[in-house]
């Protein structure tokens, strides 16, 4: 009996421990959540921690998350982003933004990083934000003699910029998690994102001035002639979505419409582009839907799997488990980011975005908290370090994706090498922003 | 049974739609309500959005486990051999996914009775009836169980076709009676 109660103790720890040799084994991490908590739900009854009617909460939280208007956001925004795709706008405006800095040496390489801050932003899914960056930018950039190196860096790099820039899904779902709101998550990230993309555009002038052969400037017959037409381009093609996201975003930061409001509008706004550009097919309402009903209900699947851990994990008081681990590290508010940017980074090496807010973000949210972490600030810091973790090689997320869709001419190491500057940029903010945004308190 | 699926599946991709445009319209009517004495209206948007949205993720989620489009952890698992990772699934599904479906069923079965006993509707005035949408979850967990078992009776024949298991027609092959499933081991 003594041991029974002392194995009971270590539920919480064991349950972490299933649950990631589950994930491993790669079946649905949604389902290996659910499968798992079930399990140790009925460990917990039987060892006396909780009754099944404690379980019955289940029910109130699985309609909690479907009536949840903050998640109601991110249908919208990811629609916003695919219909922007699927109606090759984007493509539009990576050649339009590389005509306009054509001319310059890197000005390719400059154009991407601006269209995967502009565009990456509203889909805010790594996978889906390199995928679409590379098939669209990779052949242009290798086209016009730029290094497969230096390329598929920028791309990956610029790929990841959307966890960061709002209105980013991750963000969303950081907000949820956190208990702050996503207002003010998408105004905290607002800078250092724009910053981030900046100090992106200022290492492809440093490697284009170093290595002038990596970034060929366009040759003369391939400029726009008539800088009248060019004009006329540019107000056409990337005036229009520049000022949806401007409107969508403003109207957030005003207060004027919630998130989800403006979610709603932007990907109504999103279409009429399409529409005024004759590009709104039926054909590609129906993909950009598919599109966005598959990632939504991957996220809140997942979600729903991750509400039936939190809970019997709760009832076994793995949280507080947790929670003393986190606030009893030596060196206080310090010691606790150390320990949780090297956890989060370590882990996006394995698990994507979602796992980490869902799983990840409720056990060290509270201990953040507790030490005097402002959670927005935290909530930054985090993405900021994903972004970080899924561009490193060798398991960087941002890598596998750019390699899935790359020619065979862009060897891996091309990857692995090309993203390594963009790497140390990354580390530098993440560093800068520890030391000076606040989130020390 | 993949066919249900893959049907619904479209049906989600329409509903995003109609819910994107009544998010707007709800948007836009919030400024216009006041003046116009449309609040009903605007808290029947409301409640339109969020019904959708439910009926998206719920239905959206067997739909997506027939395309296997649920997020997995592929590091090692795609060192794995088809037939290791036939056997994952098989015991996923079998270990993790049906007891889990019962589990949500069973926990949601009071909660969605007493919702129909009760006609349950929104408070807000021009509110919707609530009950519905309750029981559409209940029955899209039990279809997520049924698409389960039909990708558990799939990874069976993977197991057992000689060669690698991509050979393996979705359409036709699906729909394999209960009883050729093993017992769980």
């Amino acid at each position: 009996m003594a041991l029974g109660a002392h194995l009971a103790d270590w539920l919480g720890p064991i349950m972490v421990l299933a649950v990631l040799a589950g994930l491993f084994s790669g079946y649905p991490v949604a389902f290996v959540l659910g499968g798992v908590s079930l399990a140790f739900a009925v460990l917990g009854v039987w060892t006396g921690y909780f009754d099944w009617p404690y379980l019955l909460a289940l029910a109130d939280r699985t309609f909690g998350v479907l009536q949840n208007p903050i998640l109601l956001a991110i249908p919208f925004f990811i629609l916003m982003g695919t219909l922007l795709q699927r109606s090759r706008l984007a493509e539009d405006l990576l050649t339009t933004i590389g005509a306009l800095f054509g001319g310059m040496r890197g000005g390719l390489a400059i154009a991407v990083v601006g269209v995967g801050a502009l565009l990456a932003a509203a889909t805010g899914v790594v996978g889906a934000s390199v995928v679409a960056m590379g098939t669209i930018s990779l052949p242009v950039m290798l086209r016009a003699g730029y290094s497969p190196r230096l390329s598929a860096g920028v791309i990956t790099a610029a790929g990841s910029l959307g966890q960061l820039i709002p209105p980013s899904v991750v963000l969303i779902v950081l907000g949820d998690q956190l208990g702050v709101s996503v207002g003010a998550l998408f105004g905290a990230a607002l800078v250092p994102g724009v910053l981030l993309a900046g100090a992106f555009a200022l290492t492809v002038v440093v490697i284009a001035w170093r290595r002038p052969e990596a970034a060929p400037a366009l040759p003369e017959a391939e400029r726009p002639a008539d800088l009248g037409a060019l004009a006329r381009q540019v107000a056409k093609v990337l005036v229009p979505p520049l000022l949806l996201i401007v409107v969508v975003l403003g109207s957030i930061f005003l207060g004027i419409a919630t998130p989800t409001e403006a979610g709603a509008l932007g990907a109504v706004g999103a279409a009429l582009l399409a529409a005024a550009n004759r590009r709104l097919r039926v054909e590609t309402v129906r993909e950009a839907a598919r599109d966005t009903a598959r990632l939504t209900t991957m996220v809140v699947v997942l979600l729903l799997g991750s509400t039936a851990f939190a809970l019997v994990f709760r009832g076994l008081y793995g949280d507080v488990w947790i929670e003393e681990i986190l606030t009893g590290l030596p060196g206080g508010v310090i010691g606790f980011l150390i320990v949780a940017n090297l956890a989060v980074f370590v882990l996006g090496f394995v698990i994507d975005f979602f796992e980490i807010a869902f799983i990840v973000v409720p056990l060290l949210a509270p201990a953040a908290a507790a030490v005097g972490v402002d959670l927005v600030w935290f909530g930054v810091m985090l993405g900021l370090n994903l972004q970080t973790s899924f561009l490193t090689p060798p398991f960087g997320f941002a890598l596998f994706y750019l390699r899935g869709v790359a020619p065979p001419e862009v060897k891996t190491t091309d990857i692995y090498r090309g993203v390594i500057p963009f790497v140390i940029v990354q580390v530098l903010a993440l560093a800068a922003f520890v030391a000076f945004s606040g989130v020390l308190g | 049974m993949d066919r249900v699926s893959g049907a619904v599946g479209s049906a989600v991709s329409w509903a995003l739609v109609g819910m994107t445009l009544a998010g707007a319209a709800a948007a836009i009517l919030r400024y216009l309500a006041r003046p116009l004495g449309l609040a009903p209206a605007l808290n029947a948007l409301g409640d339109v959005q969020w019904m959708l949205f439910a009926a998206v993720v719920i239905l959206g989620a067997s739909w997506a486990l027939r395309d296997d489009g649920h997020v997995r952890v592929d590091v090692a698992a795609q060192r794995f051999s088809p037939r290791t990772r036939a056997w994952i699934d098989l015991t996923g599904h079998l270990l993790l996914l049906l007891p889990f479906c019962g589990f949500l069923l069973w926990a949601l079965w009071p909660a969605v009775a007493q919702s129909v006993a009760l006609r349950e509707a929104a408070l807000d005035p021009g509110g919707l009836a609530r009950w519905p949408i309750k029981v559409l979850v209940l029955g899209a967990v039990g279809l997520l169980a049924m698409q389960g078992l039909a990708q558990a009776a799939r990874a069976v024949l993977v197991l057992r076709s000689p060669r690698l298991g991509d050979a393996v027609d979705p359409t036709t092959e699906a729909d394999v009676p209960e009883a050729d499933l093993p017992v769980a081991p």
